[in-house]
């Protein structure tokens, strides 16, 4: 059904600093599905996520994305948040002397006036921030750190799921989500994942390893190599790539 | 301006060339009086319609006394600010931090000479400043340690941000070291707004303007976290943020 459909991207090609990265993806995302996105380092998978968050150094120069029936490239990151794309960043940027409660609070309140809703009360904004660090098993003190500053990997990954369930998107894009991470951290992630995950919503889970796959079970999944989709198929796609890796595609 | 053995001074300084304020308004300045010594002249206006100021201030420190003094320039202000520290007794301390913000066509002159003549005397020099429009900055700061004055810990710090192509800042830290055993640096920075931070911030939702109004607040928080008293410290923050929504 074609209102189903939360993300259709039609060859699509984007490069930066004038090399060519994608050189033309289709790619078609439902409500309730999660799809993994696999390749080689190089592929373009990250530059694809980028492109869907609206990165400003990425130059689009063909195709179309729409999400919810809009235009996407014609929004800015920040309108591309409050219609509720989320990315997590493969490496979350430092941002020395900003706390979280306060980048949190700003966050929240940019999605809420974005939405023609009141900011949120002192009281409701703590209570939320409380609910969702207690999720990805964060420490109180948590909140007033500095956003990313000394974190340490699985700290950093906690962190964005941490923003993802605090702003509650609609498509989440995971970018290298299990890099840098053990086995611990990494499942704290997937659970929280998985728990935020909804039959209206959807998620892109961007990796170059089955290991998040085996946490985060992936209804369909795409091989990405030299900016194409070489490969769609089920999930049976990943036992298939760790055996024969990705040149003997 | 001479601080007394053992006495501790703190002094907050707010120059506002658009109210033609500066630090004896009663709401933010704890010290009615302008910097004493030389003084600080009269607001005047200027051509571009800024108001000019200027301080030119001694400070003298003795034997175990300290003194922390916190320096704001407000947008729309130009000025000419001088400061002339000195360390007159073993266990003297001085702690100058200052901040400004320009967003126009004002013209920010700072230079700092921190005197460390005996031993055993700590100083701090931390300013930092944002540079917009065709605003210019002209820092100049050096640390001046004699002889005698082994066991010195001197630091200096100059940190700038340029919005603009038409804005310049010209910074000359300097260190003049005649004793062999003591502890100085310093350091000058001159950079722009981090633009991976804006787009890890946009991707959340917060929009361009007040991911740069973050940036640039905690940019200057260093600064301000030395104002002691807190609703005072709140309240110059949130004129900063008002000013520094008009000049983005």
């Amino acid at each position: 059904m074609a209102n189903d459909i939360l993300l259709k991207i039609e060859g699509l090609r984007a490069s930066v600093e004038d090399k060519e990265i994608l050189k033309g993806v289709d790619l078609v995302i439902r409500k309730g599905e999660i799809h993994a996105v696999m390749g080689p380092n190089g592929a373009g998978k990250s530059t694809l996520s980028a492109v869907l968050a609206g990165k400003p150094q990425f130059t689009v120069t063909e195709g179309s994305i729409e999400f919810m029936g809009q235009d996407l490239l014609a929004m800015s990151p920040e309108e591309r948040a409050w219609a509720g794309i989320f990315l997590s960043f493969q490496y979350p940027v430092e941002i020395p002397g900003v706390s979280i409660t306060n980048f949190m609070k700003t966050a929240v309140n940019a999605h809420r006036t974005g939405k023609g809703l009141e900011p949120l009360k002192a009281g409701d904004f703590l209570k939320l921030m409380r609910e969702k660090m207690a999720f990805v098993q964060m420490k109180p003190e948590f909140a007033k750190r500095e956003v990313n500053v000394g974190f340490s990997g699985g700290e950093k990954k906690r962190n964005e799921i941490f923003q993802m369930a605090m702003l509650d998107p609609t498509l989440a894009i995971l970018d290298e989500t299990d890099s840098g991470l053990d086995v611990d951290a990494l499942r704290i992630v997937a659970n929280g994942v998985n728990a935020l995950h909804t039959p209206e919503k959807a998620a892109i889970v961007i990796t170059h390893y089955q290991r998040l796959l085996d946490y985060i079970v992936p209804d369909v999944v795409h091989v990405l190599k030299d900016g194409k989709i070489v490969r769609t198929a089920g999930k049976e796609l990943v036992a298939e790539i760790e055996e024969k890796g990705y040149d003997n595609l | 301006m001479i601080i007394k053995s053992n006495n501790i001074v703190h002094r907050v300084y707010v120059l506002d060339g658009r109210s033609g304020c500066c630090s004896d308004d009663p709401r933010l300045s704890v010290d009615r009086h302008p910097l004493a010594g030389g003084g600080m002249s009269s607001p005047q206006s200027t051509p571009n319609g800024h108001f000019c100021k200027g301080i030119s201030q001694h400070i003298v420190v003795e034997r175990d006394a300290k003194v922390d003094v916190v320096l704001l320039v407000m947008p729309g202000t130009s000025c000419d600010i001088r400061l002339d520290v000195r360390l007159v007794g073993e266990g003297a301390e001085a702690n100058i931090y200052g901040a400004y913000v320009c967003g126009w066509e004002e013209k920010v002159k700072i230079a700092v000479d921190m005197h460390h003549d005996l031993p055993h005397c700590n100083s701090r020099q931390l300013f930092k400043g944002i540079a917009g429009g065709t605003s210019r900055v002209d820092f100049y700061g050096k640390i001046i340690v004699a002889q005698d004055a082994q066991k010195t810990e001197a630091y200096q710090e100059n940190h700038n941000l340029l919005l603009s192509d038409g804005a310049k800042v010209d910074t000359k830290p300097q260190l003049e070291i005649y004793a062999d055993d003591v502890k100085c640096s310093h350091g000058a920075t001159i950079g722009r707004l981090n633009e991976e931070e804006q787009f890890y911030m946009r991707s959340r939702g917060i929009s361009l303007e007040d991911a740069k109004v973050l940036q640039m607040i905690s940019f200057i928080a260093p600064v301000l976290e030395h104002i002691e008293d807190k609703s005072q410290r709140e309240s110059i923050a949130s004129r900063i943020e008002e000013s520094i929504r008009q000049i983005i």
